[in-house]
């Protein structure tokens, strides 16, 4: 088997593997009692420890949603003139969903700041999770990608 | 004079930035300046002939489906800057500028320990990584022919519904380019009005502003003494670009006589429905053809050919199409948007306000109708051209400019 779908494979199954141990390990695994989580206390770790994790965590969750907001604040706010004769005569309700956008997105990150403050377990674990699906769910696709494409073909040199 | 020209793209037969950066570092070169060139994928191969070329790794994997990506790219996406690549153009960002500008940096601390430069060009990539190149004591000027948020706000116009607004804002780095062309030694563009339009754009001082016009290759473009056609419209331009204003130069059409047609120098349906959909609509099919891309040597003859080079933009960062139709001695009608009321001078064509096809219509008439003013038009267009847009003498003002950053910067430190 060439050396790329070796590391295709393993590309697939590391992550598969990773994902799915952290869903089993949150949702599975205590499927039966959620609420083993609210006694985890963070307040036992120190400040230090406690910020270490925490600040890197939010402030990528964070960013993210205020990546969000901002978007949904630039389709609000944008002047887009004149329109164009050919676009005008179509209804567009983006302005309205843009509000929508920004009052989540605002709501999110403002929860996941007073999550911090007061050391919820979910207000790191939620972002965490989201991070690595991302990540891993990268590596996976390409994974796939490259164990299902077929090397480049020999050009026909007629 | 030793130059490091910085550029995220660099094939030189497509692509404003390779163009840029292939025709100026041969006509730094012949000043006397030696020229390093920086730069990612697509490469200039035949720019070894005159400078030093260090190439820069890039997948150009955006837009393209996971499962579409060759087998030769997928094996490289686990690399670093490749995966970050990879995994921001997934989330519908182009960070094509910034991970250049950070392999960029980390290339440069490498060449550094044996070469020194008197300045770095950076050709409109403005990736956060330029900032920390400061601290290698070199001054950096950048390329900005136009703000980005020209093609933001001609994309929204053109975008429905949330989902493509939000690609488009992901799409473009303004942020990113905001912050670092304010922190830049000098910024060149392309036409005066340019220079409020960054301000407007991105807040930059007026007084770090440079404007030395865009170059294009005046010895290519030259009249072929082909028989001129009569009544034969050209527009040379992505139709897909709603800041060319194809729908007022259609809207034009339908108030010019039947015998005038246009040849649009792009693409057509099927693979662009845009213009095909507003024909369709101003019942203008029997009219107007497309000629798909063109290589150079036909793009000349075409230019020699018709009879009017047409531009309706709404906005234009230099207006290319029209400096080469007048190198080929082609009248133009254009509009005032943007760079163009500069580069078209009112003795070589026609200039009339944007979005007014009644006026963009009376223009074409105008010319149509008088062989001698389009033959006189096109004689001062050859002349205006060569004298103004010539890569030589853009290199020559963009050398000034080097050289007054140059002593700028060392009067500071």
């Amino acid at each position: 088997m060439p050396r790329a779908k070796i590391w295709g494979f393993l590309a697939v199954l590391l992550s598969a593997a990773l994902f799915g141990l952290s869903i089993f390990s949150i949702f599975v695994l205590n499927y039966r009692d959620f609420t083993i989580f609210n006694a985890v206390n963070l307040n036992e770790l120190s400040t230090m420890t406690f910020y270490a994790v925490s600040i890197p965590l939010a402030a990528v969750a964070v960013f993210v949603l205020c990546t969000g907001f901002w978007i949904g604040w630039i389709i609000l706010t944008i002047k887009v003139v004149p329109p164009m004769p050919e676009i005008v005569e179509k209804k567009d309700n983006s302005k309205i969903k843009a509000v929508f956008l920004c009052l989540i997105t605002a709501s999110l990150a403002a929860l996941i700041i007073y999550g911090v403050y007061v050391r919820s377990f979910w207000a790191l674990a939620v972002p965490a999770l989201v991070i690595s699906a991302v990540v891993l769910g990268a590596v996976f696709w390409v994974g796939m990608a490259i164990i299902t494409t077929r090397s480049t073909l020999i050009p026909n040199k007629k | 004079m030793r130059v490091l020209i910085l550029g995220y793209r660099g094939n030189p037969y497509c692509g404003g930035q390779g163009i840029y950066i292939y025709n100026l570092s041969k006509e730094l070169a012949k000043l006397g300046v030696t020229v390093d060139v920086m730069v990612g994928p697509p490469y200039p191969d035949p720019l070894e002939e005159w400078a030093t070329v260090y190439k820069i790794e890039n997948l150009n994997i955006w837009s393209i489906k996971t499962k579409d990506i060759p087998l030769e790219k997928l094996k490289r996406i686990f690399s670093p800057w490749n995966f970050a690549d990879y995994v921001l153009t997934r989330l519908h960002l182009f960070p094509e500028m910034e991970t250049f500008s950070f392999r960029a940096f980390f290339a440069l601390e490498k060449i550094l320990r044996t070469k020194r430069y008197d300045l770095i060009h950076d050709i409109q990539s403005l990736g956060w990584a330029t900032v920390p190149m400061k601290g290698y004591g070199i001054p950096i000027v950048t390329t900005v022919h136009h703000p980005l948020t020209k093609d933001r706000e001609a994309d929204l116009q053109r975008n429905w519904g949330i989902w493509d607004k939000t690609t488009t804002i992901l799409f473009y780095p303004l942020v990113m380019q905001g912050f670092v062309i304010r922190r830049m030694d000098r910024i060149i563009t392309s036409f005066h009005e340019g220079v409020d339009e960054l301000k407007k754009a991105f807040r930059v001082k007026k007084e770090r502003v440079s404007v030395v016009y865009n170059g294009m290759d005046v010895e290519m473009f030259q009249n072929t003494g082909e028989p001129r056609e009569e009544n034969a419209l050209l527009f040379v331009g992505n139709t897909e670009d709603t800041k060319k204003g194809l729908v007022y130069l259609f809207e034009a059409m339908t108030m010019l006589p039947e015998e005038v047609t246009l040849t649009i120098v792009d693409d057509g349906p099927p693979k662009k429905m845009t213009a095909g959909d507003l024909i369709k609509k101003y019942n203008l099919g029997h009219r107007v053809k497309f000629t798909g891309k063109l290589s150079y040597d036909q793009l000349v003859s075409i230019y020699s050919r018709k009879t009017i080079l047409v531009m309706s933009s709404l906005f234009e960062g230099f207006g290319l199409p029209a400096v080469e139709a007048m190198s080929c001695q082609t009248p133009v009608v254009v509009t005032t948007a943007g760079s163009l009321k500069e580069v078209v001078s009112p003795d070589c064509g026609i200039l009339v306000p944007p979005m007014d096809p009644v006026a963009l219509k009376d223009g074409i008439m105008k010319l149509l109708k008088n062989k001698k003013l389009r033959e006189k038009m096109g004689k001062n267009g050859r002349k205006w051209a060569v004298e103004n847009f010539a890569w030589s003498v853009a290199a020559k003002n963009t050398l000034e400019v080097y050289k007054d950053v140059i002593k700028e910067y060392r009067s500071r430190v």
